[in-house]
Parts: C-alpha cells; structure tokens; sequence
C-alpha cells in the first residue's frame, strides 16, 4: 500500500480541444501516417471533426450523416480514408485525400441502436465490417470496399438487442472470430466462417454497455450502467470464463480502451470521469477528473514513439480532453 | 669422577653457554653454544641429551635461557650470524621450547623494548609464535596436564598476556602494528586455536586420556569478559553447534568446557553465545543441562537475559526460551520464567517506569513462552496467567503512550486465544504496524529454526556452511520471485492520488452559513447534512461578516455533533470548521471554548477536541497571512484518509520541535534566506485570550472531570496546547507574563507519573525559554531558574522515557544560551556606559 500523502496528485489534461459544439460519441487517434498527427472526433450533432494535435485546431468538418449523431469514426488505409457510422442507419466511407472530403461509398445497416460497427483488415485493401443489423438481435458482416455480405449472425435465445461488438482475427484458427455484448447482459463469442456461437457468458445483470478485448493476452472488460467492470478470459478452447470484476465509485461506463501495449485499461465513466486501471491486474492507478458531464468515449493514441502517446476523452460536455498517462519517461520523472 | 646429577649437568652447560655468548666474538663458538641449548629442545634418537636433561631444561632454565637472549639482544654477536642461521638458532629456540614460557618471554620483551631492530625481531619472532599455532599447542599443553603445576599468579598472568595481546602489542607499536596482532584477527586466531585444542581434546578422550579443560575455559571466559565474544563466538559458535549434532565425545567437551568456566565470567560467555548461535537446538547441544547445575548460568538465562536487559534481538529470546523448552528437566524452569515474566508484564509500576523498548522485550519474552507451553502445563498455570492477562492488560490500556496499549492489546489477544476461555478470545482493533506485527508474530514457531546445513562426511567448516546456506536461500528467493514476474508488471506504475473519486451526490450544497447551521440543528437528512459538513468551512472563509454573526452559536453546534450518519471525514471536517470559526472571530469564540473546556459534562473526547481546535487555531494566526495562501474553500482533498489529529498529539509537537530546531541552527549557520516581508502577527494581541483562561481552573475537580486526578491524558494534552501558545507568542509583549504564568502552573506537576504529562511539561519549559525574551528570564525568574536546571538535570539523567530525557536536554542547553546571551548583552552594555 502506497500513503496517501505519499502518492503524486492526480493529474490534469495537458490541453482541450473545444468547439465540436456537441456530444462527442466517439474519438479516433491516427497517427501513424505522415505528419501531423490527427485525432478524429464524432460528434452527437452529425459532426466529424479531424483535430490536428500539432496545432490543436480542427483542421477539417465533414457533416456527413444530414444531422444526425455520429456514432463511430475509424480509417482505413492510414488517413486516407474515413468510415463512419451514424444514427441516420448509414455507415459512410469518405475520402479524405489530397484535402478532400468526398463521400465515397454508404452502406444502409437499418440498426436504429447505438451499437458501434466494428473494422477488421483481412488483407490489404480488403476489410471486414461487423454491425449490428435491421433486427434487433442480428449482427451483419459484409466486406469492404467490396460490400459483399459475409454473414448473419443471430443467437438461439433471447438476448436483446446487440449492444456492442468486436470484431478479431485469433492467431490460432482459420477464420476471425466476433465477440458481443447483448441488452440482457450476455456476452457471446461467434466464429465468423462457420457462423456457430463458440460460448457464452453472462457477463453484467445490465445491458453491456461496451467492451474491449486484448487479443495479445486474450483478456477483455465490459462495461454496463452499473458499478461493476466484468473482466473475462478466453481459454485454449475458446470458452469464455468470467474472472473478477473491479467496484467502481459510481455506476456507468461508456466506453472502454486498452493501450496498444497492452498495459493500461481506461473507462470511461457517466460520472464524468476517465479512469486508468493496470491492465495485467485491473489495479486502479488513476482517476482523470476533468469533465463535468458524462465522458462518452476514450481512446488510446497510436503514436509510435511511446512518449507522444496520449489518452483522449470525449464528453456530454462538449469538450475533448488529452491526457499524457503513464508514458515512460514522459510524466514519471 | 662421579657423573653429575642431570640437574647439575644442565645448570653447569646452560651456564657455559651463557659465558661464551656473552664473552665470546667468534662466531663458530657462538653457534655452537647456540646449538647446545637447542640439543635440550630436540626430541627424538638422535639427540644429544637424556629426557631428564631436557625435562630438567625446560622446567628450569628454559625461561633463564631467552630471558638471557632477550637481553642480549644487542650482542655484536647477533647481526654476525646469516639470516638462516638466526632463523634456526635463535627464532628456534623461541619456537619450539615449552610456548607459555616463549610467550611469557616474548611479551615482557616487547613491552620493555623500546622502538628498534630488536624490537622489530621481537616482533616478528613473535608473529611467527602466533602463526606456528604455538598458541594451541599451549593450551593443549594445559590441557594434558603436563604444563608445570604453576602458581596461580603465573597462570593469571599468563592468561592475561594471551588474553591482552592486541592491547599489549598496540601499546608499543602505535601505528606500525602488525596485521596478524589487530584483534578481530587475533580473537579469530585465538578462537580457532581454541578450538583445535578441543579437537584435540576430543581424539585423547576417544584415545582414554584423561584432558583438563580448565584452562581453556578460562582463557575463553577472560576473553569474553573483555568484550571481545563476538569474534570468538563467530568463529566457535558455528563449528561447535555442527560438531555437537551426533558426536557425544564433543558434546561432553563443550559441557565440560561451559562447566569450567570461572562463575565471575560465566555471564559474558552466555550472552555470547546465546547471541552467536543460530537456534535454541545448537545452544541446547552445546550448553547442555548447565542452567540446572550452575547457579550463575541459571540466574543469568533465567532471570538477566530475560528481565533486567533489554538489547538483545528476538532471536535471542527465542533461542533462550526455545533452549529451556528443550528438555523434560528444563521445563521446571521455563515455567518460573513465564511467571516472572508475567508478573513483570501485569506490574502496573513497571508499566510507568520503564523503558518502552524493555517493556515491548518483555512482552515478546512473554509471549514466546507462552506458545511454548503445553496444554497441560497450561492449565495449571491458567489462573496465574488470566489474573496476569487481566491486571496488565488493564495498567497497558490505561496508559497514554499509544505504543504501550497497543502492546497490551497484543499481548491480550494472543494470551486469551492461547488460554481459549469458553472458547471466546479477545479481540481489538489497533494498526498492523511493524511493531505489532512483531508481537504477534512470537506466537508462530518459525519453520526451520536451525537454518544450518546438514554436515557432510562429519565436519564442514563452518565458512563452508554459512556459504552453503546463503546460497540455498538466494536460490529460493529466485525461484519464488520468477512465477509472479509476470503478474508484477501493473506495480510498474505508481498510482496518482485517488482520494477525491467520491461517489456523486445529487443534491447541490447549501451557499449560506445560515443554512449550514439550520440543517446541523434540524436536519435528518444524512446527505444534506454531509454536504453542509463539506461547505461549511469554506463558507465561514468566504464571507468573514456572516460568519461573525453566528460564530458561537456554529461553534457550540459543532462541538456538540456527533457522527450519527458515518460520514468520511467527519472529525476533520468538524474541526477545521471550528478552527476557521476561532481563527475568524477570535475573542468570543476562544472565550466559548475556554470556558467549556472546564464545565460539566463534556467527554474527555470533546474536552480534547477544544484543546485540538484552539492549538490549530493559535497556529493559523501566527503564520503571517500570504497572498497565495492555499484556498480552504471546499473540501480537504483527501478527507477519508487523513487521520483525525486529534489522534495523534505528536503532530503539532513535531511541527514545533522541527521549528525549534531550525531556530537553534540559525544561530551558527547565519542568514540564508532573504528577510521575510513584515507582516502583521495576528496572534500576538489575542495570545491572551487563548492562554489565561485555561490556566484559571485546573485544580477544580469537578464530578466528570479531575484533571490533576485520573484524567491526565487531558492534563498533559493541556500542558503541550500551553506549551504551544507559549511558543507561538514570541516576540509578543504577553509572552513574559504567560511564560511566568506557565512555568508555575508546570511546577506542580513536574514530577507526574505519566511520561505525557511529563513530555508536556518539558514541551511548555522548552517553549518557555524559547520565547520569553532573556532579560525577562533572567531577572523575573532568577530564583526559579536555579531550581528548574535541578530538576532539569535530574530528569535528563534518571527519566525512563527517552522523549523526555531528550527534552530535559534541549531545555538546558536553550536555556543556557538564552542566559549567556543575556550575561553579555550585559557586559556589553557595562563596557558601553
């Protein structure tokens, strides 16, 4: 046990963005092509917004789903290309070369909930997109840019709505597998080629809120409206086995992130704050109070040098928050 | 002609010798001389002389013969001879002749020789006598019985020589002393030679020789009574406790050699031992049953070790108590150890007058024996045991050093669970330090207590062994540390500070202090009350005219609130409200408190809660006010974590002990940091108010509260709070009056029995002398002054406390200063008119 006197005071965010003038629901970090490094920012008013962090201005608004919330932001092939998914039931693809914002493509997914669709790149060029579909307990894959569809994946039982999916490719074993919280708090592991449901667990007594899932140590968290984060493993045989869960201070959990490297987990919380946990042990390590509404969103910056990796939250209040956490060298000294 | 006697042939030879080296220069002559004496030391068919000649040599004139050397060191005769030749003929002789007279010889020469050659020969020939293991062969001579029946003299003289070398040596050689004389080279020396002997010993008896050990035991207790056990008991303790495991010739030995040693060093030779073993198993192999047969060994493991000295490590105990525990004939013995040792635990006197560190020695001495004993034994001594267990435990609680209850508590819980009374024990709450960790601790036997390796073919070394062990345990180390490498990794982080992560409250807070005090009064809501309990002190800050209209009235709310809802932080909370309330309308609300602090009906809780609150509130005020001074507004960040202050009275000490510190160091270290801007002491004009009217009615005893009687907890809280308004008023013109005023209040008290009240006492002299102004000191209090460095003095030397004894001396010396500056301002002043 550290003394509380001992222990560094909580941190603060080393910079803002503001002006999405929205509800930001979703943030994506990419910042592995050419210069500058960019953070991509959904927001509830049908705003993307991409933020240059050099100069920590947007550099560019694309209002692409006719007003409507925007769920999800990802892109495919380094910046060059921008999928988003929003709640006008349309998952668009934007091309954002050469200062562009054109809508390339938009695929009608007819879910009408909040689940966010999921990426997997299967070769280069070619992705996998899961999302959730027109009925309220189908998940649909198609492919990219092909728009082929894959399959449907929906369980035996009753579960309510899918609420929340990841999408992965195992070492072991031919075809990508799909992990998914449904609205009565079950978990579900699907293997994708063979459309078979692998396990099930029933992770929270709430709808999951989110998830996310280590394929490295194939450990993941979800997250729902109440106090507690259920943490799971996978075993040799693809079971899903429920291990202990973290109490956090006050219920709900939006969304949740674990670093590139595997050794921290961050949530994000209705209570207006982001918390870091450890990720091997879930030891909570810190809590990031800055917000004064919900925190919707938190991601994990990609950046190569482990020094510039930064931690962004987005919240209710409109405001987006970089947090510099835990990077070697950068805060510990 | 008739042959001559041996006796007379040897006198009439030795002395032919001794004419030629005297007379003679030529060289051959003096080598054969030389030789001639040597042919009396040759052993053997070759030799020249009959065994009566030689034994007739050595009882005689061996002595005369390097005497004679000795002091014909200088002859011209010696630097003819070659290096070899005086190697052989003259080293020799010292060499290889009976070594007690060598030694005898050797030493007296060294120490009337002066710096030169010859001493340096001496020197060396004695170096070389020290790593030819003459010094075994000595003692194996004692120990044959063959040495000449000495007298006593002789032989304390002899043992002195070889117990005082490196004195001896040092002495004459200062700086250029040799390596091999350094004592924890000599004493290893001496210990191996020591135990070579024993060896010896041990293979004559196996032989059916009948050996004396007398003389080693001797040797061994002189040393011992000379300080230097450590190196000895280093060397033997290891080698005797592996050669004692299956060999019985050896264990007799060791009996043997303990049995022999004089009773006037039997002590030093225990504690050494004791100390150097590594479990109570190799002190049982070695010792044997000699606590039951010597009276001094048992007075000193039954009663020295264990009641009147305190310095020794728990291992000691355990392998004191372990070793009476040991055998069926030793166990008489643990139980009388076990009561007196719970008499010495319950004794209420004991309790007040002791050392802490000897009480928590007790207390585990205690506790080892008692998870030694047997059920059986256990209850027998049962009544003993829960009368001791009931009347110490209640003088522990009733004391007012943390430490000390604590111990009782310990003590308490494991005597009740090991007596198991109808199955209940006690159980108490307390904090999981080191110390009581430790106490709880002795009721678990260590595994493997003799961490010594199993001795392959007979005899390792003991260096061997002691390598082997350490490698073994670092070995284990590794290999449990290697599985969990893994999971370790999130301790790479260190966490930030996670206090303020409170849960959300959906009510907002009040803004007015009107409200604050209305819902303290009327409210049941548990959340409102909390959220008012987080505002209020920040209010009371914000808005200094609001505050003043209702500041007693808030004040005596607070004072009398009780944490019915368990809110975090409560205490805290509470009391800085109360002090932002003093701080902001001094008069009326000190004269509340003070007055309060001595009506009725008020728990010794809130009675320490107004000293707490007006201590912190005198400290605000004197601080000067800063412009950046850190907002009080809102809640303490870390509320659930900070331990009430009220808990622990050592804090504001500390603070002010660390200020009287740096203010004796200023006076030889010289400005260091720029001057402070002046501001405005807020204290000063009001130190009055705080002071005086605490001082008014202390020997009032009133139904619930007798302070000068059983409430001394407040009494010495009291007299720290006094102590401290004392020391804040420096350079206040009150401080004179208050520092007369104080110092006759602490007077009668000054020899109270609780050590707090003591500390505070001293704590208030301290601060006394820190701020009364020295021409005050010296001309107010002139006649008091003599008295109070008596009592000083006398409390500095005898006190059981070591807190106390500390600032007895911290008092004296800011005392003398504060008078010697005073003495030459005058002078000064003198020399000026």
């Amino acid at each position: 046990m550290h003394e509380p006197g001992m222990s560094r005071p909580a941190p603060s965010p080393i910079y803002t963005l503001r002006g999405a003038g929205a509800p930001l629901n979703t943030l994506h970090f990419s910042c592995h092509g050419g210069d500058p490094p960019l953070l991509f920012s959904g927001s509830g008013k049908g705003a993307i917004h991409m933020w240059n962090l050099n100069t920590r201005r947007a550099e560019k608004v694309v209002e692409g789903h006719s007003g409507n919330s925007v769920v999800w932001v990802n892109t495919l092939r380094g910046t060059d290309t921008l999928i988003s998914q929003g709640r006008d039931m349309r998952v668009c693809l934007w091309d954002l070369s050469e200062g562009r914002s054109a809508l390339l493509d938009s695929v009608w997914t007819g879910s009408v909930g909040f689940c966010q669709c999921s990426l997997l790149e299967t070769s280069t060029g070619t992705h996998l997109l899961a999302f959730a579909g027109q009925e309220i307990e189908e998940i649909k894959i198609i492919e990219l840019p092909s728009k082929t569809p894959v399959c449907i994946l929906v369980p035996d039982a009753k579960l309510g709505m899918v609420m929340c999916i990841k999408l992965w490719q195992p070492d072991s074993g031919p075809g990508p597998l799909l992990l998914a919280g449904y609205e009565d708090g079950s978990l579900l592991l699907w293997d994708v080629t063979q459309r078979a449901q692998l396990s099930q667990a029933k992770a929270n007594p709430e709808p999951v809120m989110c998830l996310t899932f280590d394929t490295e140590s194939l450990r993941g968290v979800s997250g729902s409206s109440e106090k507690n984060l259920s943490s799971w493993r996978l075993d040799g045989q693809n079971n899903l086995q429920l291990q202990d869960s973290v109490t956090l201070v006050n219920p709900g959990v939006s969304q949740l992130s674990v670093r590139g490297d595997g050794k921290l987990l961050a949530s994000a919380g209705w209570d207006h704050r982001v918390r870091i946990f450890g990720w091997k042990k879930l030891r909570p390590l810190a809590v990031l109070q800055y917000h004064t509404d919900l925190v919707l969103s938190v991601a994990f910056s990609d950046h190569q040098d482990p020094q510039q990796r930064l931690l962004a939250a987005g919240s209710k209040d409109q405001r987006i928050s970089l947090w510099s956490i835990y990077n070697e060298g950068a805060d510990t000294g | 002609m008739e042959p001559l006697a041996p006796d007379t042939e040897v006198r009439v030879a030795v002395a032919q010798c001794f004419r030629t080296l005297s007379t003679s220069t030529e060289t051959e002559d003096i080598i054969s001389s030389l030789q001639t004496l040597h042919s009396f030391l040759d052993e053997g068919a070759e030799s020249r002389s009959s065994s009566d000649q030689r034994a007739e040599f050595r009882r005689a004139h061996f002595t005369r013969t390097l005497q004679f050397l000795v002091s014909n060191i200088q002859a011209d005769w010696l630097p003819g001879l070659s290096a070899a030749q005086r190697t052989e003929l003259w080293d020799g002789l010292f060499l290889r002749g009976p070594p007690e007279q060598a030694l005898l010889v050797l030493m007296e020469g060294i120490s009337e020789l002066r710096a030169s050659t010859s001493l340096d020969l001496l020197i060396s020939v004695t170096e070389q006598f020290l790593q030819s293991g003459r010094l075994a062969a000595l003692l194996w001579s004692y120990c044959l019985l063959t040495a000449p029946s000495d007298s006593p003299q002789l032989r304390e003289t002899l043992l002195a020589r070889i117990v005082a070398l490196p004195d001896l040596t040092a002495n004459r050689l200062h700086l250029k002393n040799k390596h091999c004389f350094c004592p924890q080279q000599y004493y290893t020396l001496l210990a191996s030679e020591m135990l070579t002997a024993l060896e010896r010993t041990c293979q004559a008896l196996r032989d059916g020789t009948d050996c004396s050990l007398t003389f080693v035991s001797q040797t061994l207790g002189k040393v011992c009574i000379q300080g230097h056990s450590g190196p000895v008991f280093a060397v033997m303790a290891p080698r005797l406790s592996v050669c004692t495991r299956s060999d019985m010739v050896w264990q007799r030995v060791c009996w043997k050699l303990l049995q022999n040693v004089p009773q006037r060093w039997m002590e030093s030779v225990l504690t050494g031992l004791v100390q150097a073993v590594s479990g109570p198993e190799a002190f049982g192999r070695i010792v044997g049953n000699l606590v039951i047969t010597n009276k001094k060994a048992q007075f000193v493991i039954t009663h020295k070790l264990l009641l009147l000295q305190y310095k020794y490590e728990t291992q000691v105990l355990r392998t004191v108590l372990g070793y009476l525990s040991a055998d069926r004939e030793r166990r008489p013995l643990l139980i009388q150890v076990l009561r007196s040792l719970s008499q010495a635990w319950a004794n209420p006197s004991a309790v007040k007058h002791t050392p802490l560190e000897q009480q928590l020695y007790v207390s585990k001495a205690l506790l080892l024996s008692v998870r030694l004993l047997r059920d059986a034994e256990l209850q027998e001594l049962r009544s003993e045991l829960l009368q001791c267990m009931l009347g110490g435990m209640q003088s522990h609680l009733d004391s007012s050093v943390v430490r000390i209850r604590h111990m009782g508590m310990v003590v308490g819980e494991c005597l009740s669970a090991r007596m198991d009374i109808n199955k209940t024990k006690l159980k108490f709450e307390y904090d999981q330090d080191e110390e009581t960790l430790e106490l709880l601790s002795m009721m678990t036997p260590i595994s493997g207590e003799e961490p010594e390796a199993e001795p392959e073919n007979g005899v390792t070394s003991p260096l061997e062994a002691s390598e082997k062990t350490t490698q073994n345990a670092s070995s284990e180390n590794k290999s449990k540390s290697d599985p969990d490498s893994d999971l370790d990794s999130d301790d790479e982080f260190t966490p930030y500070d996670m206090s303020a992560d409170q849960e959300m409250s959906k009510e907002s807070p009040p803004r007015y202090l009107r409200d604050c005090l209305e819902i303290f009064i009327s409210s049941e809501d548990s959340v409102r009350l909390e959220l008012s309990l987080r505002v209020a002190e920040g209010l009371v800050r914000k808005n200094v005219f609001a505050a003043r209209e209702i500041s007693v009235q808030l004040t005596k709310v607070l004072l009398h609130m009780e944490n019915k809802y368990s809110i975090r932080g409560f205490l805290s909370l509470r009391q800085a409200t109360m002090v932002a309330l003093t701080v902001t309308d001094c008069i009326p609300v000190t004269q509340y408190l003070t007055t309060e602090f001595y009506s009725m009906n008020y728990s010794l809780c809130q009675r320490l809660d107004i000293l707490e609150v007006l201590a912190l509130a005198a400290q605000e005020l004197s601080k000067p006010i800063t412009a950046e001074r850190s907002p009080p507004v809102g809640v303490p960040v870390s509320t659930d974590l900070t331990p009430y202050p009220g808990d622990n009275p050592v804090h504001w000490r500390q603070v002010v002990e660390r200020r009287i510190q740096s203010k004796t160091k200023r006076l030889t270290k010289g400005v260091t940091q720029p001057p402070a801007k002046a501001t405005p002491n807020r204290y000063a004009p009001v130190a009055g108010h705080f002071f005086f009217p605490l001082l008014s009615n202390y020997d009032k005893p009133q139904v619930t509260f007798d302070l000068l009687g059983g409430d001394h907890l407040v009494l010495g809280r009291l007299i720290h709070t006094l102590g401290l308004f004392m020391h804040l008023a420096v350079n206040a013109p009150i401080a004179a009056q208050m520092g007369r005023a104080l110092l006759d209040f602490v007077w009668a008290v000054r020899y109270h029995v609780d050590q707090m009240v003591r500390r505070g006492v001293l704590f208030a002299v301290c601060s006394v002398f820190l701020s009364m102004p020295s021409q005050t000191l010296l001309v107010d209090l002139n006649e008091q002054l003599f008295e109070t460095r008596t009592w000083l003095a006398d409390v500095a030397e005898g006190d059981p406390d070591e807190d106390c004894r500390n600032l007895a001396i911290q008092s004296l010396v800011l005392l003398d200063k504060s008078l010697k500056k005073q003495l030459q301002d005058q002078q000064a002043l003198s020399m000026e008119s």
